[in-house]
């Protein structure tokens, strides 16, 4: 007959499963809202956006695809309401195809967030004037080493059709010199190809957001200064949507950060099943000797 | 109506002039302008340094212009904010004399520096710069030829022990005395990927093993040139073990290249077939944990090896033994024995105590000076 | 010839496909990105059609002899050929030779993937949540010291991971993130200087021809 603390390191995988279901689900049936604070990682990504000159633009590539929108989509959507909330200027690019529909996404939910509130057309957000969606490019070397030298020949009409170089933004922006961060947004090595061929080549400063799993393969390049700054999963996410809209006083549904509490409960649960099976291994050695 | 003092009005005509004239004479140019080939690129690009002007803080930037020899005027070639003092002019053409003037701006204000030297762009055949590399390549494949060279003359080569390749015997054994088949997944990345070439290596010494046992072999692929390569190194395994007849061409398949399809279609062939064995070989990325997970549920024995940094974790929770990085490179060497790959492999070993040679060396010089020599690095 | 012709291309295009790192010259780097671009989509185009025939022969075996679960065969050929025909003459946006679009009803190959390619995959993306649980579960006993770092690790890593870690400690977070700048960082570029050169070993083994296994045998 099992004993009670054999039970303990063997329970059933569908239990462990049936209750990380539900803690997962019930924060987001009854939530509770988590203050995160930032890292430094997220401010200096932040702090650099906050300060890029006028005569610069920030780049975002949305690399990832809807296996990670969860994570990662929460980011972008920081990230421009950033940007426009300090009128700063913005190309967006797609190095994964499935990118595409989830960057219009972002680009349509911020943008009418601000259009929505402003009083005067210096205020609203003008496509071809504040911002440019360039679209998808066969990578990685033909859009990474292409914008080195002119990122209208890559991209010669933008993701709606229009002709790029005919965009008001297009007339300041070149190449990766006009280029003052590019923030890959990626769940997979694609930042990895714009430290190695954009970096490496033209000198441009990198950012990442990345997933969680993922965020730990950053860090060398974050501490040797090759990558700026970085959004490390749902909650560097989350920070930066905290510094937005503590700095920015921008405010929008914040989707990383309503997401904390389910995160935030399920590794609770995963911790206590730890336990549980640890209380189990050891009673049974103890009995053992 | 009252009359305007005449001392009012001289005194405002006075600051007046003074304003414009400080307005007009406060741009002043940027100087020592100098024009140069670009280096280590493939033509085209001149760049052109300068000295700030004194009134860089109250200009917009400065334009760029250029002539060529053949040309009467100076073209716009590009505009930089203030502060910045270099620009590169990609659009050049080889071989052409070109001269350049550095134009401060402020409003409809114009300062223009001296013109440049004269600069002609042109194409390198080698990139300085990356000198450093070729230096290191060329050391390391000394190393490796010189232990390949030593390993031809029967020299006695140490390999250390690995576990998990130790126990591929064991774990072909079960599942032959057991009458399941093995598993066997390649990686997700293509052929060109260095974790694949290593995980075929492996599959064609474990395929020699069940071919020899006489058990089952099922390779589902998610790439179609790895798919063949696969078959054909099956095959030929097959062939060395002297059993050509007991190849089954259908157990080396392509199922899709999409990832979490691939990752279904596996899952599905361990909860089915139920192998004894799943080794998993390659280059993984998040489908790592639901193979190896799903694996371990249905009690197989389970051999991993990736270089995948991120997976590695994951792997050596949910399986019995991993192969971490340059463990599954160095897998064929260990299982073939072949005195060619050992020696490769121990060259490959004195080239990684070099550079570490060089680390440690180089941190402290780097701790103690600051000597020119730690830029080469 | 049959092995000695692929020995020669590999050592041709490898050391080809080194040169451009060195050699800025547009002659060199014109060859590798039109090899690059083209050589190497026009076989990967023709592998697939290799790949699409071992997946029909495969499970057309499976019907034919009646193996275990071969009605899910039928399932697999019928599904390949709707994608098959629409993707190939449904055109993008119902602009094809192929009708695919009954009033609002659209089933062009867009419509396929995005609204049954992408959700499965997400499916089983987030699946890994509860592989994740059960792995941790299992795998992080404290046996040994090592592992009982590990767990301890473990621990820091999912409370600095979570917002809820600054109520508990304020430095939590800031020692996990310390867990990964440091002792992680160190290990992956230990791993990273270690999988590197073994690339790089094993790409000279491969162009010298040392490395034969990718042959199909090292002999």
């Amino acid at each position: 007959m099992t004993s009670v603390w054999e039970k303990l390191t063997k329970i059933d995988r569908r239990v462990i499963y049936f209750m990380l279901l539900v803690v997962i689900v019930v924060p987001l049936i009854f939530p509770f809202r988590l203050k995160p604070k930032p890292m430094p990682p997220v401010e200096k990504l932040f702090n650099y956006i906050d300060t890029i000159p006028e005569d610069k633009c920030l780049v975002v590539s949305v690399d990832y695809s809807p296996d990670t929108e969860a994570e990662l989509h929460p980011m972008s959507i920081a990230l421009l309401r950033h940007a426009f909330a300090r009128h700063k200027k913005v190309g967006v690019l797609c190095m994964s195809l499935l990118g595409l529909g989830l960057a219009q996404d972002a680009l349509t939910t911020v943008t009418n967030e601000f259009n929505s509130r402003a009083m005067s057309n210096a205020d609203s957000i003008v496509y071809g004037r504040d911002y440019v969606f360039w679209g998808w490019q066969q990578p990685p070397l033909v859009p990474i080493l292409g914008m080195g030298e002119n990122i209208a020949s890559v991209f010669p009409l933008d993701y709606y059709g229009y002709r790029t170089d005919s965009l008001p933004i297009m007339k300041k922006i070149k190449n990766y010199n006009d280029v003052a961060i590019l923030v890959s947004i990626a769940g997979s090595a694609v930042p990895f190809w714009y430290i190695t061929y954009a970096q490496t080549s033209f000198g441009v400063r990198i950012g990442a957001g990345s997933t969680a799993v993922q965020a730990a393969d950053f860090y060398p390049y974050l501490n040797s200064g090759q990558v700026t700054g970085m959004m490390s999963g749902m909650k560097g996410g989350a920070e930066y949507e905290e510094l937005v809209e503590e700095r920015c006083n921008i405010f929008g549904r914040r989707k990383a950060t309503d997401a904390m509490s389910s995160q935030t409960a399920a590794h609770i649960w995963i911790m206590i099943t730890i336990i549980i099976g640890n209380i189990g291994y050891f009673a049974m050695r103890r009995r053992k000797k | 109506m009252r009359k305007i003092p005449n001392y009012f009005i001289r005194l405002f005509t006075i600051c007046f002039l003074l304003f414009t004239i400080h307005y007009v004479y406060g741009i002043e140019a940027p100087s020592k302008v100098l024009a140069g080939d670009a280096p280590n690129d493939a033509g085209r690009n001149i760049v052109i340094h300068w000295q700030l002007s004194p009134s860089d803080s109250i200009i917009e930037g400065y334009q760029i212009l250029r002539k060529a020899e053949n040309e009467t005027e100076m073209t716009a070639v590009g505009f930089m904010g203030k502060g910045r003092n270099s620009f590169t002019d990609d659009g050049t053409i080889d071989g052409v004399k070109y001269t350049y003037q550095v134009v401060a701006v402020l409003d409809s204000l114009q300062a223009p520096s001296e013109l440049s030297n004269i600069a002609v762009s042109s194409q390198q055949w080698f990139h300085t710069e990356r000198i450093n590399v070729l230096f290191f390549t060329f050391i390391f494949t000394f190393l490796i030829i010189f232990y390949i060279n030593r390993a031809k003359k029967g020299a006695n080569l140490f390999v250390r022990k690995i576990a998990g390749l130790l126990a591929v015997d064991e774990a072909v054994g079960r599942a032959t005395e057991m009458g399941k088949p093995i598993l066997y997944v390649p990686g997700l990345t293509g052929i060109s990927d260095v974790a694949t070439i290593a995980a075929m290596n492996i599959l064609g010494e474990v395929a020699k093993k069940i071919a020899t046992y006489d058990s089952q072999l099922i390779v589902p692929n998610t790439d179609p040139i790895v798919f063949t390569v696969a078959q054909e190194v099956v095959k030929e395994a097959y062939t060395q073990a002297g059993r050509p007849d007991a190849f089954k061409s259908d157990s080396v398949y392509f199922v899709t290249d999409s990832q979490f399809a691939y990752a279904a279609a596996v899952d599905g062939i361990m909860t089915r077939e139920k192998p004894a064995t799943n080794f998993f070989m390659g280059y993984f990325y998040a489908e790592a944990l639901i193979l190896a997970e799903t694996g371990a549920s249905t009690g197989a024995v389970q051999i991993a090896g990736t270089d995948s940094v991120m997976q590695l974790p994951f792997f050596i929770t949910a399986c019995d033994y991993t192969l971490m990085g340059e463990e599954l490179y160095a897998a064929s060497a260990y299982l073939s024995r072949e005195p060619l790959l050992l020696g490769g492999l121990i060259g490959q070993d004195w080239g990684k105590v070099v550079i570490v040679a060089i680390l440690v060396v180089l941190t402290i010089i780097g701790l103690l000076t600051n000597l020119p020599v730690l830029n080469l690095f | 010839m049959k092995v000695r012709l692929p020995l020669f291309l590999v050592l041709i295009t490898g050391i080809l496909g080194a040169l451009p790192f060195i050699i800025p010259h547009s002659i060199a780097q014109n060859f590798d990105n039109e090899f690059r671009n083209t050589v190497i989509r026009i076989i990967g185009a023709f592998s697939l059609v290799l790949g699409v025939g071992s997946i029909i022969r495969h499970h057309t075996y499976k019907i034919t002899h009646k193996r275990e679960h071969w009605q899910y065969s039928y399932v697999l050929l019928i599904s390949l050929l709707i994608s098959a025909v629409i993707g190939l003459f449904g055109g993008i946006d119902a602009n094809g030779w192929l009708p695919t679009r009954i009033g609002s009803f659209n089933f062009d190959i867009q419509t396929l993937f995005t609204y049954i390619e992408v959700p499965l995959g997400a499916t089983m993306f987030a699946m890994l949540a509860f592989f994740m649980a059960s792995a941790a579960y299992r795998a992080f006993r404290a046996r040994t010291f090592e592992a009982t770092l590990l767990l301890i690790a473990a621990f820091i890593m999912m409370l600095g991971s979570v917002p809820l870690s600054n109520y508990i400690f304020p430095k939590l977070p800031s020692f996990a993130e310390w867990i990964l700048t440091v002792p992680n960082t160190a290990a992956k570029r230990g791993m990273g200087f270690g999988i590197s050169l073994g690339t790089l070993a094993t790409s000279l083994k491969i162009i010298l021809g040392i490395e034969r296994g990718w042959l199909g045998g090292t002999k």
